[in-house]
């Protein structure tokens, strides 16, 4: 089977993926967020030229706001996030980063072998509709296994990614102002949930989601 | 005559190359730490020095303690001149011999003897020192094998020589070139799993087991290591020349030159990591390998689905 380009862009998006589940280091997830992130803007271009021109300028204004928002915001504020409760690492809570890194593995594997059976053929790029789904397991796989509230907001992403991967990838002629209409809904998402993050930080000194079930008494 | 080439190629690949490598990497090692360092050829002149003293042995070691350098360095010497590290191939009648599941036995035998050499002592640090290359190896062994084995499920053939002269699809050349980076600084006991020139036994891994050893064993053990280092960085150098297109249409002397100096880059940039990087806690040893495994599980991914 040949890869189209975007197909191999989304292959590599959803190895990215793969790697942040082994990293424990905060910031350098979010760089790699970001650089997920900034291969989805790529696959915005490579559909507009596919697309022979036809909503070219939609297709790169769209491209721009991913990379501007998503790509360089997004990681951006949650380094300083991150920066200003000076955490460094999130060691993993129910599974050890190893571990995470083989079930996220898994999902690839899965995406890839089981999604194209019940794809929208008639859109092409099979291989990205089973990217897309390995990226929302993965982005599940992360939420569940770190420990650090941060964390939850960066599976957040990874799954926000996976969905809009496969519409941009899948479903033909959407429109754009839906597309970018959910960047900004994850920008304002983010923007709260780490508000709420650095207010938790104050009040009680840990983002461990681990112990925040005793926050209730 | 174009026979000769491939035969002189293997016996400097042999006798020079990897204690050229060892002299490499500790003159760019020193000159990251700023001090002048030793000469380049100086590992030659340890070999011929630790050749011509005597040895002392424990009154308590077997036939093993002795056989195991001599064992170690005719395999590793099997190893360096059957596979094509340096890009200089063998006659085709060899290629059957270059068999990944051949390499990597080889590489294990080497390694299984110089575990029981290390236990054989009796010492406390050696049998830690056995324990834990044993546990480095356990990790380390699949991350070789999915990944060359993804290479050669791509090129349709399982003997490294016939893969390397072919066509490898480039991303699947990438990831397990990747992945055996990792895994050769693990199995070569390079700094961040290992600190090759530590003088703490309780943090040894490599250096624990020859503790014991001096002496003309010890010189052995050296030039194991050496060849050792060679095939590892050449393979890795070789996989990665594949993900240029140009490089394996070239003239074989051309190759075989851009070969060893591929390795001998490789062997400055592992001095270079070694000058900024710290060693790894032990604890998060499989934590760096599972990073290997993960690239060769997607190449050997790729090079399932695109047979």
């Amino acid at each position: 089977m040949n890869l189209s380009q975007i197909d191999f862009l989304a292959a590599a998006a959803a190895a990215t993926a793969v790697m942040m589940c082994g990293i424990t280091g905060i910031q350098t997830q979010f760089r790699f967020l970001a650089l997920q992130t900034a291969l989805f803007s790529g696959i915005c271009l490579l559909e507009g030229f596919s697309s022979h021109g036809q909503h070219m300028a939609q297709f790169i204004i769209l491209a721009a706001v991913v990379l501007i928002v998503k790509a360089a915001g997004i990681p951006l504020f949650l380094m300083w996030a991150a920066n200003k409760m000076s955490i460094i690492r999130d060691k993993g809570n129910t599974a050890s980063p190893p571990v995470t890194l083989i079930m996220a593995f898994g999902a690839i594997a899965a995406g890839y072998f089981l999604i194209p059976q019940f794809a929208v053929y008639s859109a092409g790029n099979p291989v990205s509709a089973g990217m897309a789904v390995a990226l929302l397991f993965i982005g599940m796989i992360f939420m569940v296994t770190r420990r650090l509230a941060i964390s939850q907001v960066t599976g957040f992403l990874i799954i926000e990614n996976g969905i809009f991967l496969y519409g941009l990838t899948q479903a033909k002629g959407m429109p754009h102002l839906v597309e970018m209409a959910v960047v900004f809904e994850a920008l304002i998402a983010v923007l709260i949930a780490g508000l709420v993050i650095l207010r938790i930080n104050r009040n009680f000194e840990h983002i461990d989601v681990t112990q925040m079930r005793g926050l209730r008494h | 005559m174009k026979n000769i080439f491939p035969l002189i190629f293997t016996v400097v690949n042999l006798l020079i190359i990897p204690l050229l490598l060892t002299g490499v990497i500790r003159k760019v090692k020193a000159l990251m730490q700023n001090r002048i360092g030793a000469p380049v050829l100086q590992p030659f002149y340890d070999v011929a020095k630790f050749l011509s003293k005597s040895e002392t042995i424990s009154k308590n070691t077997s036939w093993v303690f002795t056989a195991a350098p001599i064992i170690g360095l005719s395999v590793a010497f099997l190893a360096g001149a059957l596979f094509p590290w340096s890009g200089s191939f063998l006659p085709g009648k060899f290629a059957a011999a270059s068999n990944i599941f051949l390499l990597i036995y080889l590489l294990a035998l080497g390694k299984f003897f110089s575990m029981l050499a290390a236990m054989d002592t009796g010492s406390a640090f050696g049998g830690l020192g056995a324990s834990r290359e044993a546990t480095i190896s356990m990790m380390v062994e699949p991350i070789v094998i999915t990944g060359l084995g993804a290479l050669c499920l791509n090129a349709g053939t399982p003997n490294l020589q016939s893969a390397f002269a072919g066509n490898i699809n480039p991303i699947i050349a990438g990831l397990t070139g990747t992945a055996l980076i990792i895994a050769s600084l693990a199995e070569l006991s390079r700094i961040p799993v290992d600190d090759p020139t530590t003088h703490l036994e309780l943090t040894m891994v490599h250096e624990a087991m020859i503790l014991e050893n001096s002496g003309r064993n010890l010189a052995l053990i050296e030039y194991t290591t050496a060849i050792r280092s060679c095939i590892f960085y050449g393979l890795t150098t070789q996989v990665f020349f594949h993900m240029l297109p140009f490089t394996h249409s070239m003239n074989p002397i051309l190759q075989y030159a851009a070969g060893i100096a591929g390795v001998l880059l490789f062997g400055c940039a592992v001095a270079f990591a070694e000058g900024i990087l710290v060693k790894l806690k032990w604890r998060n040893v499989p934590n760096f390998l599972t990073f290997g495994t993960v690239l060769s599980l997607l190449a050997a991914l790729i090079a399932v689905t695109q047979r």
